[in-house]
């Protein structure tokens, strides 16, 4: 029993699964499921195919290569077979499955990195080029003061009022203010 | 099914046919391996052959084609067919070894790139064939020429 590897995308084949194509040179091609089989037949390139694992590899996408890759090989070389030695294999692939998921990981995170790093610095190339598009909370600041000041020189204005005996008094006009949350006192519930 | 899906492969068979296996072509990686320059010569230089177009005397290596004579075969080469193919061969072929590889079984190895042109037809057989064309035609435009004078 041997767990084969698809021709397109690389996945893996379990016995009694997909299907194999025997080219007229001998070469086998096992395809893991009709998806794969139909690309082959239209002489799709695995390689520009987007979800096949030779795209993500070459792209640049996954970590292509490192020494936990080694491991798990073709190598032509028949081993005998001995207790200790197979023992020690199975605790040694768990070993190295562990090694080879961290490292890809990490190298998945180091490139999400360097995308945050660019977004970063396109945000600050956008900001220096369109800096004018910001109206400044300076902008107009020298023109309020000089309004606030002319506004504090002008005189309170006066009113004539005639007194029920007909005697004219000046009075000081209101100075009309906004009514402010304070001066509103709380009166409780209001029934309408 | 419904009707609508039943009719989105309408006028397909076309397309079907030539993914046949019947129709099967020749692959990337087997031409690559034609490349190779022991088999090119044996391709290029194969005997008379009456089944096949022009009895396999002009064959365009990079495209696996048969032609009928000298003319059409240089006319190939100019042809978009023909440098599409060049480009698809200037990148080393996918094959077996390189799904397994993607599997992560071993290092992954990077498609190395290299510069393809086209074969030269100016070996000796062929030129020497080409000429012969060559002095047929002018001998039967001289011909023509001569039976439109007279």
């Amino acid at each position: 029993m041997r767990i084969e590897t698809c021709y397109f995308c690389s996945s893996r084949i379990y016995p009694g699964h997909g299907i194999q194509f025997v080219r007229n040179d001998c070469k086998i091609f096992r395809f893991c499921r009709s998806k794969c089989h139909a690309a082959f037949k239209k002489k799709k390139n695995p390689r520009k195919t987007k979800w096949t694992k030779a795209y993500r590899k070459t792209a640049g996408k996954e970590l292509a290569i490192d020494p936990s890759f080694e491991f798990e090989k073709r190598r032509h070389i028949p081993v005998k077979y001995s207790r200790e030695l197979w023992e020690k294999t199975i605790e040694a692939m768990k070993k190295v499955e562990e090694i080879r998921q961290r490292r890809s990981n990490n190298y998945i995170m180091q490139r999400l990195r360097k995308g945050r790093e660019v977004e970063w610095q396109r945000d600050v190339r956008e900001v220096q080029r369109d800096i004018s598009l910001i109206r400044s909370p300076a902008a107009g600041l020298k023109q309020r003061q000089a309004e606030e000041e002319t506004a504090m020189d002008i005189e309170p204005e006066t009113i004539e009022v005639m007194d029920a005996k007909g005697r004219r008094t000046v009075v000081e006009a209101p100075v009309m203010v906004p009514a402010m949350r304070e001066m509103v006192e709380d009166c409780g519930e209001v029934d309408l | 099914m419904t009707y609508k899906r039943k009719k989105y492969h309408h006028g397909d068979t076309h397309l079907k046919r030539r993914w046949r296996l019947r129709n099967r072509k020749k692959d990337l990686d087997e031409i690559d391996s034609d490349l190779k320059e022991e088999n090119a010569e044996k391709l290029l230089n194969q005997n008379v052959d009456l089944d096949l177009p022009g009895a396999a005397q002009h064959y365009c290596l990079h495209c696996a084609r048969y032609f009928i004579d000298e003319q059409a075969l240089s006319e190939h080469f100019k042809t978009k067919v023909h440098k599409r193919r060049l480009k698809a061969l200037e990148l080393e072929p996918y094959s077996i070894e390189e799904s397994e590889r993607a599997a992560g079984h071993g290092n992954f190895k990077f498609p190395s790139k290299r510069k393809i042109v086209t074969q030269n037809n100016n070996s000796d057989v062929i030129d020497k064939d080409g000429d012969v064309v060559l002095d047929d035609s002018t001998a039967s435009k001289k011909k023509k020429i001569d039976e439109d004078d007279t």
